[in-house]
């Protein structure tokens, strides 16, 4: 034991005194935020204070669209009008749309058998990110045209096209109603599985590569005179993982402060309205720790067979797939967090850690499901560290070339 | 009583036998030669004695005890490539090797700033290892090795990478070691070295021992047929019927007599031809041992 501790002591400090690590614990959070902060200024960019033109041949409906597009209280438009507009006027607000004097321009030509079209103009395509909540408006506003056109009064118009919001609720562990966010649940469900496969990759690889180095180094004929390969191994687990704690137990604590900044305040709003429950920071670092323990382990005995870190390299669909897995699961996580492929991918070890903390923060998870992912994580865990033992402990003191699948079976049968 | 004994150890790695039936034990205060050309096996049998591989037969006992890996603490293994931890500190690494072998964290820097101060690398302790040269990289390693005052010490190629001037430190380290009562084991190629400091040999060829035993004991075995001559003249006696082979370095030979060679009669025939200054009949060289028993350059 004492050896485990002296070796994850080493470990430990040799990677937190590393440039890798100092530059992903300062860079990550800071590209989070200002990830999150353009995000919130192009959302606002986006649909505040847009100044456009509409110019139509039909003068009523101009007004109409007009009326709808002045009643988005989210857009905020400022609409200017030019109706029944000729091919001059056109000609002269597409100069100001060039010009940038305005954002944008509307045409809205109706034909001699009452066809409507219409075509927006701006700089660039990305111009108009809003282009929904217009065609909305335009939609609006020539069904309330045609109905005040077969002698429906605006005001019952109006009366007749209110729409009706669908209000989301969600039931929280206690059975409580509480509101739902909207698209906040998408950039949660993101930033969470963001979070903890960046560290479980980074560490789970990063120690895959020393030990390659380290056996080309040698240093293990030395390390293996002293303690043994189980215990070599239990160390660097136990001194990597603590790195990777260490730098999440940093964010958490960035996030905090972060969170109780005006600055937060200003950023997170909206859809990006995240924040974090005491389960969920609770059940991250235990995922993590579990995460790290299944990849690392598995790497750890596959880097024992490799000569070099282009070795490595053919072993990396075992990280990659899994972590494709759970991102391409997560829009069916959105949709429904309780549907089978959810749970399945929830349970399943090698996904486990990406999508259960995500799932988690959608939907209040069974506690029996909760408890059957950690079960199967561990039991997933013990396994690949029986595997991975015994090839570590035959594959670092193997050199001159790659072993072979049966060298592989055979050092599992004789170690 | 042996510090470490081999009885009978058996290796053998899928299709090759690394090690077969080896047998040897190295006393108190022994300094014992482990040779043989390259893939004969000194490796897997010194890898079977710090534990790092088990043997398939056979048995191993360290301190006169069935080997247990807690004997280990007082051993200490310098290998033949240098094993060191390349981003770590000098100080930070020997202390850590130190911890490793049982001593305090204070008893491990002590020591190391002591043993850097005698093999004259202090200015080293602060650096990066992967900032040194091959040769202080390997003092380091030998330090490592040593500073847990191990009561057997096994080294595999200690002098490799090291100037001679670093060469006559280690060799002088390693006899005070001896002196102390270490049991001292090294594997090398560098037969002059073995001639010089091993109290014991055991030659391995194909993973068997085919030659062990006194060093003195095993050169006295062989018959004395070389003559070392140094001379001014006529190099004429050199093709004595007297000669087998010769090698004439202007003034100086080393000559093989044939099997009955007679030196008296050479005597007399290169002073007739030259004037002697030195005539001195002597035991075949390690080298030549090795050459004759293997029958491989001892370099292949």
């Amino acid at each position: 034991m004492r050896n485990i501790l002296l070796i994850a002591r080493r470990e430990y400090l040799e990677q937190i005194h590393g440039r890798a690590f100092m530059f992903s614990t300062v860079l990550v959070p800071l590209l989070i935020v200002a990830l999150l902060g353009w995000s919130s200024m192009s959302d606002r960019k986006a649909v505040a204070g847009k100044h456009l033109a509409i110019a139509a041949d039909n003068a009523e409906i101009a007004n109409r669209v007009r009326y709808e597009m002045l009643s988005d209280k989210d857009a905020r438009f400022d609409v200017e009008l030019v109706a029944p507009a000729t091919q001059q006027d056109v000609a002269a607000l597409l100069k100001q749309v060039h010009e940038k004097s305005i954002d944008g321009l509307l045409s809205i030509n109706t034909s001699s058998d009452g066809a409507v079209t219409a075509t927006y103009t701006s700089l660039s395509s990305g111009g108009f990110a809003n282009i929904g909540g217009l065609q909305n408006a335009l939609n609006r506003g020539l069904i309330d045209e045609r109905m005040i056109a077969r002698g429906i009064k605006p005001v019952d118009a109006d009366e007749l096209l209110k729409r009706v919001s669908v209000e989301t609720l969600q039931l929280n562990q206690q059975g409580v109603t509480e509101q739902s966010k909207g698209s906040t649940p998408f950039y949660k469900a993101v930033l969470m599985a963001f979070l903890l496969s960046m560290p479980i990759m980074l560490y789970g690889l990063d120690m895959a590569r020393a030990i390659i180095e380290e056996k080309n180094s040698r240093i293990f004929e030395v390390m293996l005179s002293i303690t043994r390969a189980d215990d070599l191994l239990a160390g660097k687990l136990v001194g990597v993982g603590a790195v990777g704690l260490t730098q999440i137990a940093i964010w958490m604590a960035a996030a905090t402060l972060f969170l109780g900044s005006s600055l937060a305040a200003t950023v997170l709003t909206g859809n990006l309205d995240i924040h974090f429950s005491l389960m969920e920071g609770l059940f991250f670092p235990v995922y993590f720790v579990l995460g790290f323990a299944l990849f690392s382990t598995l790497f750890s005995g596959l880097a024992a067979t490799c000569e070099t870190s282009q070795d490595l390299q053919k072993f990396m669909p075992l990280a990659i797939i899994p972590l494709y897995l759970s991102m391409g699961i997560l829009p069916v996580l959105l949709k429904d967090p309780n549907s089978i492929w959810a749970v399945a991918a929830s349970l399943f070890p090698l996904t486990a850690p990406y999508v259960m903390l995500p799932r988690m923060g959608l939907e209040a998870v069974p506690l029996w499901q909760l408890a059957a992912s950690l079960g199967l994580l561990i039991l997933a865990i013990w396994a690949t560290l029986w595997v991975s033992s015994r090839l570590y402990r035959v594959g670092i003191l193997m050199y001159g070339k790659r072993a072979t699948l049966p060298e592989l079976v055979r050092w599992l049968r004789y170690s | 009583m042996p510090v470490v004994a081999l009885a009978g150890v058996t290796k053998a790695y899928e299709n090759k036998i690394a090690v077969s039936d080896l047998s040897l034990s190295i006393e108190a205060g022994q300094m014992f030669g482990l040779l043989g050309p390259n893939g004969a096996g000194k490796t897997s049998s010194i890898r079977m004695m710090m534990g790092i591989t088990v043997p398939d037969s056979g048995s191993i006992t360290l301190f006169d005890k069935p080997f247990a890996r807690n004997s280990l603490e007082q051993v200490g293994y310098l290998p033949e490539e240098r094993g060191l931890y390349k981003k770590m500190k000098v100080l930070d690494q020997l202390i850590f090797f130190g911890q490793l072998h049982g001593l305090a964290r204070e008893e491990s820097q002590k020591r190391a700033v002591a043993w850097a101060a005698r093999m004259e690398i202090s200015d080293a302790l602060p650096k990066r290892t992967e900032e040194l040269s091959k040769g202080m990289q390997q003092k380091i390693q030998f330090i490592a090795t040593l500073l847990h005052s191990p009561q057997l010490i096994v080294m595999d190629e200690p002098f490799s990478g090291l100037d001679p001037v670093n060469a006559v430190l280690v060799e002088r380290t390693l006899l005070e070691l001896k002196d102390q009562g270490k049991a001292i084991l090294f594997s090398t190629h560098r037969m002059d070295q073995v001639e010089k400091l091993c109290d014991s040999i055991c030659l391995i060829n194909n993973g068997k021992a085919v030659l062990a035993g006194n060093l003195r004991q095993i050169k006295a075995r062989y018959e004395r047929n070389h003559v070392i001559v140094e001379f001014e003249g006529s190099s004429a006696f050199l093709k004595s019927e007297e000669v087998a082979q010769a090698k004439n370095f202007s003034g100086h030979a080393e000559i093989t007599l044939k099997p009955n060679g007679d030196a008296q009669k050479l005597l007399h025939e290169a002073a007739a031809m030259a004037t002697i200054f030195r005539f001195e009949l002597v035991e075949p060289s390690l080298e030549e041992i090795f050459i004759q028993t293997v029958g491989v350059n001892a370099d292949a």
